[in-house]
């Protein structure tokens, strides 16, 4: 029996006249998601199919659809001639083995001798008596056996809808620079802006030799994982070594992480500049560490000439953070224990509550721009 | 050119003992299990590995070898055939592949005990034999510490084991002894595990040295080679070539020995005495200098080292996990975290140059000096 996968879309459904660019964007991720597999992407109204795939394929190609943002839902479906005893073949593929449900079908093709209610009750009486065990609930059934009556003599039989990951398609809301770090909340930032249909690319910043290719590698398994839903991204890298070292060695322990984070802010905003991204993006929660206080993101802000900089986990509880790293699949992966940042400089206790005036005295000790631009010249770029 | 240091990782291949040994991966490629006289043939072959290789150690007419894959698959066939029952020692320090198997050795039922290390990471032998009653089935002791280079007796310990439980089975990992140290194996050593990586040899050939009345069941089971002890197909390839860079280190094992002493001196008389202390004591393998940078870390300092062309090796890794971050052995040794996150491991070859050993010392204070600098 032949499978098809039927995608239903999401939030795309309220748009007007721009329609047409959403869903251009949509179809394109789509196609990118499934690059590697054979298959056909049908339009009609409301929803695409997806056929000509391989059966032993169909988990694996759900599996990756279920990483496409802007997608509702989807089923697998069955795809039959559009007679009863055909349409009953399916059904009973698709009904559980006990349990109680309900038929729920409807015609696009409006020729067929008999109504949605009609199907609906003639098949109903069709499995009942096939599998005793089965009783009908219309209210709260267990389990639905959808059949949809197509043109040209075919329908689809199916029963699970399965969520996708909604959102907004991405590649329709421009483009934002992620910070990403090895850590558990970064990833999750970058994951939620791609659902809203953001580009996302990845600037990383480390220290070596302080800190190891391992720890690099994480950040690179990171954007891997996050690129499933970003439709692709590139990662750059920048060593900010020397920064350390001259904050150390210059200016008071305390303020290392606030002077620190306001020369990966700048660098952020340049180079987000250069590759056409029009926000930064954090993984920044209130108060979570000392660096993170409405004081500290001031501090950082700051220096940020004019992009804004979006905080999509600012008032997120850690427990919800991690939770959904649990399920985008970077939290096994942000616990490995290689330190992404140098802690060999770090204070035992950081200013928590820096004034800007206390910072701009220490920073005043140093060559801003000559630092940043020795920063620009470690720069890599990583296709993920 | 990159100057290499961290030979107690692993070897460069012996490529004089690679082409020798060529001749099994073109022409000689048969099953050695096979019937026909080709297959024979590789079977002869190998006995005459498996004697030369035996012979460099121990009395054929007491023991004999076993070929493995590795000296972590001997040492897991050791414990796993032997320490079933009462309790089984073994001491603090010992190489992960012993560490861990007693690990699940406890999780099976078998009681574990362990004695402490001496500051210099050899076995405090007096508390290890004070841990052996009746009832320990199982004693396990390695010859050279792999990360502090001390060196244990084997032979006395092994003696003095039997003393005191002559049905004890006695077991050591020789992997940073073998084709090293000087030394043959008394009786009293029931099982000794070797790898041919750490001399020149390839990664993936093994051996476990048995005493010959001992009775071996076997951990891998499968078409019966290596007497049904070991089975799966001969790596004829890689027993050979292990063969003849084994016959090349014996051939000069003393003089080898002699020159390194004196080379890992030399190395540790040209280090910058303010910032490093060293844990190897005198009497331990000359191919190994462990060291301690205190204050700075022994990480930094391998990545600085690296890029100035030098490789070494550490104890310690940049590791937010303290239980991963502290060199184990440093800490069994009754050494400081700070110590042991300071830990370097400088380690030698044959191959090793005197020239090598007065440009890596340079380095390894230069990147050192600087880190230092920064530090501060």
């Amino acid at each position: 029996m032949k499978k098809v996968i039927i995608i239903r879309y999401a939030e795309m459904y309220l748009k007007g006249k721009n329609r047409g660019f959403f869903e251009n964007a949509f179809v394109n991720n789509i196609h990118r998601s499934l690059r590697g597999y054979e298959y056909e992407l049908i339009r009609q109204s409301g929803r695409y199919l997806i056929c000509g795939f391989e059966d032993g394929y169909s988990a694996e190609i759900i599996e990756k659809l279920k990483k496409v943002f802007g997608l509702h839902s989807l089923s697998l479906a069955y795809e039959v001639d559009s007679d009863m005893d055909s349409i009953f073949e399916a059904a009973k593929l698709v009904a559980k083995p006990t349990g109680t449900f309900k038929v729920i079908s409807h015609r696009g093709d409006k020729t067929y001798p008999l109504t949605s209610m009609d199907i609906s009750r003639k098949l109903g009486g069709m499995l009942l008596a096939e599998n005793h065990t089965l009783t009908v609930d219309v209210h709260a059934p267990s389990f639905v056996v959808y059949v949809d009556i197509r043109e040209q003599g075919k329908a689809l039989v199916f029963g699970d809808m399965i969520e996708g990951a909604n959102g907004m398609p991405v590649g329709t809301a421009g483009k934002g620079l992620l910070l990403i770090s090895g850590g558990i909340d970064s990833p999750v930032a970058g994951h939620m802006m791609a659902k809203r249909g953001m580009n996302v690319e990845g600037l990383h910043f480390h220290s070596y030799p302080y800190t190891n290719m391992q720890a690099k590698q994480k950040v690179i398994d990171l954007a891997t994982v996050l690129s499933e839903y970003t439709c692709g991204m590139h990662l750059y890298t920048v060593s900010v070594t020397h920064i350390q070292e001259a904050i150390h060695e210059k200016c008071k322990p305390q303020l290392m992480i606030t002077l620190l984070r306001r020369f990966m802010f700048r660098i952020a905003e340049r180079h987000a500049k250069k590759i056409g991204a029009q926000c930064l993006v954090t993984g920044e929660s209130l108060g979570q560490v000392a660096s993170q206080t409405i004081e500290g993101m001031t501090s950082s802000n700051s220096v940020v000439e004019d992009l804004p900089v979006l905080r999509p986990l600012v008032g997120f509880d850690k427990s919800e953070i991690i939770e959904r790293s649990v399920k985008i699949g970077t939290y096994d992966i942000s616990i490995l224990p290689y330190e992404d940042c140098c802690t060999v400089f770090l204070p035992d206790y950081p200013a928590i509550r820096p004034t800007l005036k206390e910072i701009l005295a220490e920073e005043a000790k140093l060559d801003v721009e000559g630092l940043i631009a020795q920063a620009f010249d470690t720069i890599e770029k990583i296709k993920i | 050119m990159m100057i290499y240091l961290d030979n107690a990782a692993t070897t460069k291949p012996n490529l004089q003992a690679v082409e020798r040994a060529r001749v099994y991966l073109t022409d000689n490629f048969y099953n050695p299990s096979a019937l026909y006289k080709e297959g024979f043939a590789m079977q002869n072959d190998i006995k005459k590995a498996r004697s030369a290789l035996l012979s460099f150690v121990a009395n054929e007419r007491e023991f004999e070898w076993v070929f493995t894959s590795c000296g972590t698959e001997s040492d897991n066939h050791a414990v796993f055939t032997f320490a079933k029952r009462g309790n089984a020692v073994t001491a603090e320090g010992e190489h992960s592949a012993i560490e861990n198997s007693f690990k699940e050795l406890q999780n099976r039922g078998v009681e574990v005990r362990k004695a402490p290390l001496e500051k210099d990471g050899s076995v405090n032998v007096e508390k290890l034999l004070s841990l052996i009653d009746e009832k320990t089935s199982f004693v396990s002791v390695m010859h050279v510490n792999n990360e502090t280079g001390a060196i244990n007796d084997i032979n006395a310990i092994a003696k003095a084991v039997k003393q005191k439980n002559p049905r004890a089975i006695f077991h050591s990992d020789g992997v940073q002894a073998y084709g090293k140290l000087p030394v043959r194996l008394e009786k009293e050593v029931d099982l000794y595990s070797v790898s041919a990586h750490k001399i020149g040899g390839l990664k993936g050939v093994g051996g476990l040295i048995k005493r010959k009345s001992l009775v071996l069941s076997p951990y891998i089971y499968g078409g019966g080679q290596e007497q049904g002890r070991r089975s799966g197909t001969e790596n004829t390839f890689g027993i050979m070539q292990f063969a003849f860079a084994a016959e090349q280190k014996y051939a000069a094992i003393s003089a080898d020995f002699a020159r390194l002493s004196s080379y890992r001196e030399k190395f540790w008389e040209l280090l910058d005495r303010d910032i490093f202390t060293r844990i190897s004591s005198e009497n331990a393998s000359p191919y190994i200098l462990c060291l301690s940078a205190k204050g700075l870390r022994g990480e930094i300092l391998l990545h600085l080292a690296n890029d100035e062309g030098l490789i070494i090796g550490t104890g310690s890794a940049c590791s937010s996990n303290a239980k991963t971050r502290y060199s184990r052995v440093l800490k069994a040794c009754g050494y400081d975290n700070e110590t042991a996150d300071g830990e370097l491991r400088i380690s030698f070859s044959s191959e090793t140059t005197e020239e090598e050993v007065e440009r890596g010392a340079q380095i390894l204070n230069a990147v050192a000096r600087k880190l230092k600098g920064k530090m501060n």
